[in-house]
């Protein structure tokens, strides 16, 4: 009883402990000692205008200086000295700066780091500067460790940077210790950045030609004298890479470090792959899909537990709606094309990226749907299990005193005011300034879930703010066992927030004492293994931005007071393991008797399933979609419709017994048509089917259809341009005659097709087909109208009172017999819409079922995925990892109408956020197409934040079509005795639209899997690009095993079409993509 | 008694005084200018583009110039020689109505009708408008009423000159694989704009096409073909005024008449826009010149620049025809893709097709308008620029103007030689018809 009492107060006072209070204090300045402020100050010679990076701070650097176990504190200023503050216990600290010689000499500091560069187990202090710019002067400074004093704690410096060939005077951001050539001492890699000059715009090439200030550098560590080696080690040093982050990591396992710079504006962020032999190859392109913008700091951890290194870079997106919308936007569609295709760049849209490391080396950029796309003016991202649940959290710095990307301020305030001040004076005063709105965001803190999502906590977790905090570091400060975080504010005095998790969970600290001269142990990977549940951490003290953390490694286990065993891989490719051991302690960890790791260990065992035909057996096709932008005819469709080809028919087409090939064109360009021959595919052109290459084919069917019992083809034609009652949008039906075909008269409509499915609907004995539309060309939203063909001998009429004329903008369906009467019924899915299932009763189809379920369908596929003996309906859906975002609460919509009443309709799409609905477009944008607008609303101000109903009047809206979705994500309708539930995929299937499935039994065990496939590019750089879905096979419910892993080679290609072709006993997969080559996967099973 | 008499006089004088005199209300070409001024600092701030402002010129002083007309001292109605023009009413009570007010009125609500931000007009009307009551209530409101009334029937006719529906038609497509074709240029690589423009009803011409000029050289980066020598003298040209630095005849020239609504610039972090008067507006700037240098009342300057105006829209309607027709790749595209990728103008690219030259096309049919009202050989200083930081220029004639117009574009390194002289003469042309067509005096 007495026990249970105790059980309750305990209860009560741990709720009471939680509640109210966040996991982190901010304990003061004048508590901790710590004030140290970097204060910058504006002057007429010195501001934004005259060094771009005016704003972006100085450095920080944790580590023991002093051996006394505690972590100590290094803060680098802009145009204040650096300070050091001595650790003594309980949140003291002592301003050491003085003695310890660290002031420093540059006039303009940036990132500081820690490492032991001499090897004598003291941590060093490496200071980067700007220098030559606006009179900047002094180098970078390292500052040797002269230990302590005897018997005090006290460090003194040297510094040493001559000496050691270290005094860079450059544009500096950063610098990262790391031993990559893995002899065994530090090396460093230097982070510059450029400035804009109108050199450094231009063609991406621009990289290879190296220049002093602004070129990044890789140093090797030759006894002490530091060699610039970058030009041999293939590390780029041009004019154009604004380097803002550093990451190392054995990104590929292979042993070596690897390296990834985040680089602001135009250039693209490099990827660094250390070939072992002292050089790199930059590979981003092979490994990315798309990268941040405007990056900026970047971290590295392992967050879904498969011990592959995943990676976070920062952006500038805004979260909230004003911000967002009165600042400067994404590229337009074209400028995006021509950055990439005429001046060498890659995909780059502004937002921060998460990049999930998969085993193919690919990454899977997941953002959007893990919740951390967003975090406004970023600076710094730590990962680090805080709360010590197991999973890895983030920490986002953020903030800038004036957003220069305003849009007001660039089109009116800037020309107003400032325009003849520096033309004239080539001076800005304050006032100026004064009208670039503050971008004063609080730090953004997210607790991370086990499915690679993060949940926003910050206002839970720490105090809102408004305080501009740059570089970050994190430490132990306290000794308490859990992460503790300090940043470096403009203006304002250094934050610390001090972790309170301390008994609520368990953790694990480990230091590492490695042999010298690398002592602290960086590049060590450290496993450790609790409940079949994997952690992974690799140490490296250079992370987030402008700063080093404490140099030791930190696990959290949530209520675990043991884990079953941990595994150091040392950096000269040994190990050891050690077992059972107690959490909530530090534990420093020596090499003891380790043994030679082998790191192809770490790759893939499995023999993949799919394993691509290199020569394609003669199938020999690149589909090359036309130049048609349909944003540029109406600017604000949601995404395209000129993309939807090619069509994909395989069958026997010459009769012979052998499946051939049909894949269609886009606009102008005929379809193929390959021949299976003994041993290959013969290219075949058949002039009946050529001469209408001016259509484009989205969809085609092979079948038997006037009774001849030989194939004809049935071709869909679509693009999304030809418009009204063009004879480019009627579909064929092509005749196979002796050894050609012959077209043969449909009836007259005139339709962008999307999906063609022949079925005997009316049991007389002919193929009837249903012809699936897609939209109405320059009526986006119009429903067009889908068509049921009957067979009456070979030739098709339209059944006229066909229930399911008008049901939407269709892009697939099937016929199958839902209802188990022995006819197949048809079931039809579409955007804006949801799944349409219509019973078959002796050639009358009636909808029967009604699923409330509006989604952007794309695909349907009967299988049944529960084991249970009947079919479900899988469903491939937009997916989550995007800005649409949908549910019940706060749908998608999407207005159509001619809101301008000028005679051409406008479709406008809304986000809902809180019940609110607000445009996805912006002022601009909005009134490219609906010029009023600009009247309304006269500066971006003005508009930002308003919603829909504040944008155009209540009539308008009230007259216009409305369509709504509720459902983004990909899943299945489970059939549970005829009643279906929508049951969504797991989160790695929503990373993309999902294009098209296939059902076979690909591993031969005696029942069918389902094959997806996906990624879709037709939207614009606002949404970016839906490339990093690798395809999946889909066993059951619970089992689904992704692309990276199947031999597929699906990423950064968009899936149109997936089939299973036989050649001679033999069965193959074939896969069509949207403008690209198309791939044959021979099917080891 | 004495003391009452003295309270009745009191009132009575009170009384008088309430009942304020009416002055009548006289409108001077400087409040005509004053209403061009606004309109065009109104639309420098808004960002309009040059074919864009020509159309917001247009229409207010035809508005003006109608009601001038109705009034009778000598000016003919454009209604039969304008496109579509209806006649306008006449006002309700003759008496009242002051016409020159009701067309300054009637400008003033055109100009609002046109720009974005209205309260800007609006705070300059309303000013105006209390000057007015205050001087002349009776009058104020009965030509007020007629000159709503007027911008009201002009604002009607304007609205189906196919402008709205030119807002929602496609934008410009780039075609990167056609070596000749337009690409966007650097720094903004923005979109061509107004690729419509031929689709507007034009005032006097026949059609968009009616002054179609040659085309451009054929296309071909081959040393000796007449294009390629083009692209290079481009090149030749920028490199050697360049080495005489900013101080040279020649940057000053192109700097002069740049007139680019919207240069895009880059200093530090910060992004923002120079933004000058377009090429439309520095002839309407001319326009004031010439008016107030010939001491011209309000009539005469109200009429001189109607006709500019109308000359000037019907300029840029040819020449986007052309534009858009031709579709020809800029010099700097080319230069930075086979002579020299470092290779900047001295002007900033402006975001529409090369062929021919807008600024060529615009002087040379605002000249020939502006010859025709005030005369040849009429010499002026050209001051218009002066806001901007420019210097004060001076001509001997509004043509030698346009002359120097037309080449300060090569000058400027954003047009080959043949979009400048063809240019010129198919604004000359068409100006010529426009004074030819119309009967105003």
């Amino acid at each position: 009883m007495n026990k249970l009492i105790a059980l309750i107060t305990s209860t009560i006072l741990l709720i009471g402990c939680n509640k109210g209070n966040k996991l982190f204090e901010n304990p003061t300045a004048d508590k901790t000692g710590i004030t140290f402020e970097n204060r910058i100050t504006e002057s007429d010679d010195l501001n934004i205008l005259d060094y771009l990076y005016f704003y972006n701070g100085g450095g920080v650097a944790v580590g023991d200086v002093n051996g006394d176990g505690l972590p100590d504190i290094f803060f680098s200023g802009n145009q204040v000295k650096n300070k050091l503050y001595l650790n003594l216990g309980n949140l003291k600290f002592k301003d050491v700066s003085k003695e310890a010689g660290i002031q420093g000499n540059s006039t303009w500091n940036t990132g500081a780091v820690m490492g032991d560069v001499n090897g004598d187990g003291l941590l060093d202090i490496y200071v980067c500067a700007v220098v030559g710019i606006k009179g900047f002067d002094g180098h970078n400074e390292l500052y040797i460790n002269n230990g302590p004093s005897d018997g005090s704690k006290m460090v003194t410096f040297t510094e040493s940077s001559i000496r050691y060939g270290l005094d860079f005077d450059s544009y500096s951001s950063s610098a990262a210790f790391l031993d990559y050539d893995l002899d065994g001492d530090l090396d460093l890699y230097l982070l510059n950045h450029a400035v804009h000059t109108q050199e450094s715009y231009g063609k991406a090439d621009l990289r290879y030609k190296r220049n002093y200030e602004t070129g990044d550098k890789l140093l090797r560590n030759d006894n002490g004298k530091f060699t610039d080696v970058s030009e041999a080690a293939g590390i780029f040093g041009g004019i154009n890479a604004y380097g803002l982050g550093v990451a190392v990591s054995d990104f590929n396992l292979d042993g070596y470090p690897d390296i990834y710079v985040g680089n602001d504006f135009h250039e693209d962020d490099y990827y660094y792959l250390n070939n072992g032999d002292g050089t790199f190859k930059e590979s981003l392109k092979d490994h990315f899909g798309h990268i941040s913008r405007f990056s900026m700091g970047n971290d590295v951890a392992d967050i879904n537990h498969d011990g592959l290194p995943d990676l976070i870079s920062l952006d500038m997106l805004p979260e909230e709606e004003i911000p967002l919308k009165s600042s400067e936007g994404d590229d337009n569609v074209q400028t995006q094309k021509m950055r990439i295709e005429q001046y060498g760049y890659h995909y780059q849209f502004t937002r921060n990226m998460l990049f999930i490391n998969q085993p193919d080396g690919n990454y899977t950029e997941t953002a959007l749907m893990s919740g951390v796309a967003a975090t406004d003016w970023s600076w710094s991202a730590l990962f680090a299990d805080y709360d010590q649940d197991g999973e890895q959290d983030l920490f986002v710095s953020n903030g800038i005193p004036k957003r220069p990307n305003d849009l007001d301020f660039i089109n009116f305030l800037s020309s107003d005011q400032i325009q003849n001040k520096i033309n004239n004076t080539k001076l800005v005063d304050q006032e100026a300034f004064g009208l670039m709105p503050s971008g004063a965001i609080h730090n953004y803190i997210f607790k991370g879930n086990s499915h690679i999502a993060f949940e926003d906590m910050s206002d839970k977790w720490i105090s809102n703010d408004t305080i501009i905090s740059g570089a970050t570091a994190i430490g132990d400060f306290d000794n308490d066992g859990d992460m503790d975080i300090v940043t470096s504010n403009l203006n304002r005095a250094a934050s610390l927030y001090i972790n309170q998790t301390d008994d609520n969970a368990n953790y694990l600290k480990i230091k590492l004492n490695y042999i010298n001269p690398n002592k602290f142990g960086i590049g060590t990977k450290v496993y450790t293994y609790q409940n079949g549940q994997l952690q992974f951490k690799e140490l490296y003290a250079t992370r987030g931005f402008q700063a080093s953390s404490e140099p030791i490694i930190h696990f959290g286990f949530g209520p675990h007071t043991a884990i079953d065993s941990l595994k150091v891989v040392w950096p000269n490719k040994t190990f050891q393991v050690l077992k059972n051991i107690a959490t909530n302690q530090t534990l420093t960890i020596s090499p003891d008797n380790p043994k030679p790791f082998d790191y192809s260990t770490l790759k893939p065992k499995n023999k993949s399933l799919f394993k691509i035909v290199d020569d394609g057996m003669g199938i020999d096709f690149v589909h090359k979609e036309d130049n048609y932008v349909d944003f540029n005819r109406e600017k604000l469709i949601p995404y395209k419709a000129s993309d939807r080809g090619p069509a994909l028919a395989i069958g026997d087409i010459n009769a012979d017994g052998k499946e051939d090939i049909f894949v269609g064109g886009s606009k102008y360009v005929p379809a193929a048509v390959f021949i299976q021959q003994d041993t290959s595919f013969v290219k075949y052109t058949i002039p009946e089917i050529a001469k209408d290459s001016i259509k484009e084919d989205v969809s085609a069917a092979m079948v038997d259809l006037n009774g001849d019992k030989k194939n004809d083809l049935f071709v869909g034609s679509g693009g999304a341009d030809f418009f009204g009652e063009s004879i480019q949008l009627k579909d064929r039906y092509y005749v196979q005659k002796g050894s050609t075909y012959v077209e043969k008269e449909l009836p007259e409509y005139f339709q962008n097709a999307s999906v063609i499915k022949p079925y005997d609907y009316d049991q007389d004995g002919d193929m009837d087909v249903f012809v699936g539309n897609h939209i109405v060309t320059s009526k986006f939203g119009r429903s067009p109208t889908s068509y049921l063909l009957k067979n009456e001998g070979g030739m098709f009429s339209v059944v006229d009172n066909f229930e399911a004329k008008n049901i939407g903008m269709v892009t697939d369906a099937i016929w199958h017999d839902f209802n188990a009467d022995g006819t197949k019924d048809l079931i039809i899915v579409g955007e804006w819409m949801s799944p349409r299932f219509f019973e078959n009763n002796k050639g009358t189809l009636t909808e029967t079922k009604q699923i409330n379920l509006n989604g952007l369908w794309q695909t349907i596929e009967p299988f049944d995925i529960d084991q249970d003996g009947d079919d479900d309906y899988l469903l491939g859906n937009w997916g989550t990892n995007s800005k649409f975002k949908a549910s019940q609460e706060n749908p998608l919509k999407m207005y159509f109408a001619d809101f301008d009443g000028n005679g051409n309709t406008e479709t406008l799409t809304t986000l809902a956020k809180s019940g609110k609905e607000y445009p996805i477009h912006n002022l601009d944008a909005l009134a490219s197409q609906m010029v009023s607008l600009k009247k309304k609303f006269n500066t971006h101000k003005s508009f930002a934040g308003k919603e829909l109903k504040d944008i155009l009047s209540a009539e308008s809206i009230e007259n216009a079509e409305v369509l709504s979705i509720t459902e983004l994500r990909s899943g299945y309708l489970k059939n549970e005795e005829g009643t279906f539930t929508f049951v969504p995929f797991p989160i790695e299937l929503q990373v993309s639209p999902i294009m098209d499935f296939l059902s076979y039994d690909f591993d031969n065990d005696g029942s069918p899997e389902v094959l997806a496939g996906g990624n879709y590019f037709g939207v614009k750089p606002y949404h970016g690009r839906f490339d990093s879905f690798s395809g999946a096979l889909i066993k059951n419910e619970n089992n689904v095993i992704l692309g990276h892993e199947l031999g597929l080679d699906f990423n950064q290609k968009s899936l149109r079409h997936l089939g299973i072709l036989p050649i001679k006993d033999k069965k193959y997969l074939l896969a069509i993509f949207n403008n690209e080559r198309a791939q044959l996967y021979q099917i080891n099973n | 008694m004495k003391k009452k008499l003295g309270i009745l006089l009191l009132t009575a004088l009170a009384l008088f005084s309430c009942a304020k005199k009416q002055e009548p209300i006289v409108i001077s070409p400087e409040d005509y200018h004053g209403s061009v001024d606004k309109v065009t600092e109104v639309m420098i701030h808004d960002i309009f583009s040059p074919p864009v402002a020509s159309r917001i010129y247009a229409y207010p002083n035809v508005a003006a110039y109608e009601i001038l007309a109705l009034k009778g001292d000598g000016y003919n109605s454009l209604q039969g020689q304008v496109t579509d023009l209806p006649q306008i009413p006449e006002p309700e009570n003759r008496e009242n109505v002051n016409f020159d007010l009701a067309a300054l009125i009637a400008h003033i609500d055109m100009n609002k009708r046109l720009i974005f931000s209205e309260d800007r007009i609006e705070a300059y009307r309303d000013s105006l408008y209390g000057i007015w009551e205050e001087m002349n209530a009776p009058e104020f409101e009965a030509s007020k009423a007629f000159g709503l009334k007027v911008a009201g029937h002009i604002a009607a006719w304007m609205d189906k000159d196919n402008y709205k529906q030119t807002r929602t038609m496609p934008k410009f497509t780039v075609d990167s694989d056609e070596p000749s074709r337009w690409q966007p240029t650097p720094p903004a690589y923005m979109d061509g704009i107004e690729p419509h423009w031929s689709k507007i009803r034009p005032f006097v011409i026949d059609s968009a096409a009616q002054f179609k000029p040659a085309p451009p050289p054929p296309f071909s980066m081959e040393e000796d073909s007449d294009f390629y020598k083009e692209v290079k003298e481009v090149y030749d040209i920028s490199n050697e005024i360049t080495s005489k630095g900013d101080e040279s005849e020649e940057i000053e020239i192109a700097q002069f008449w740049d007139c680019n609504p919207y240069v895009s610039v880059t200093r530090g972090h910060l992004m923002f826009a120079t933004k000058k008067i377009t090429p439309g507006a520095h002839w309407i700037g001319i326009t004031k010149i010439a008016s107030r240098k010939t001491d011209s009342d309000l009539a005469k300057t109200i009429y001189a620049y109607t006709k500019t105006s109308i000359a000037i829209a019907d300029a840029f309607i040819s020449c986007w025809d052309e534009k858009y027709r031709s579709n020809l790749i800029r010099p700097e595209t080319l230069i930075n893709e086979h002579i020299d990728d470092s290779w900047e103008p001295v002007l900033q690219t402006p975001p529409f097709p090369e062929y021919t030259s807008g600024h060529s096309v615009v002087s040379g049919a605002a000249a020939t308008a502006l010859t025709s009202i005030f005369g040849d050989n009429f010499a002026f200083d050209d001051d218009t620029e002066i806001p901007y930081g420019l210097p004060v220029r001076s001509f001997k004639s509004f043509a030698a103007a346009a002359d120097e117009a037309a080449i300060s574009r090569m000058y400027g390194g954003i047009h080959y030689r043949a979009a400048v002289e063809i240019g010129v003469n198919q604004g000359r042309s068409l100006g010529k018809f426009v004074v030819d067509h119309l009967d105003m005096n």
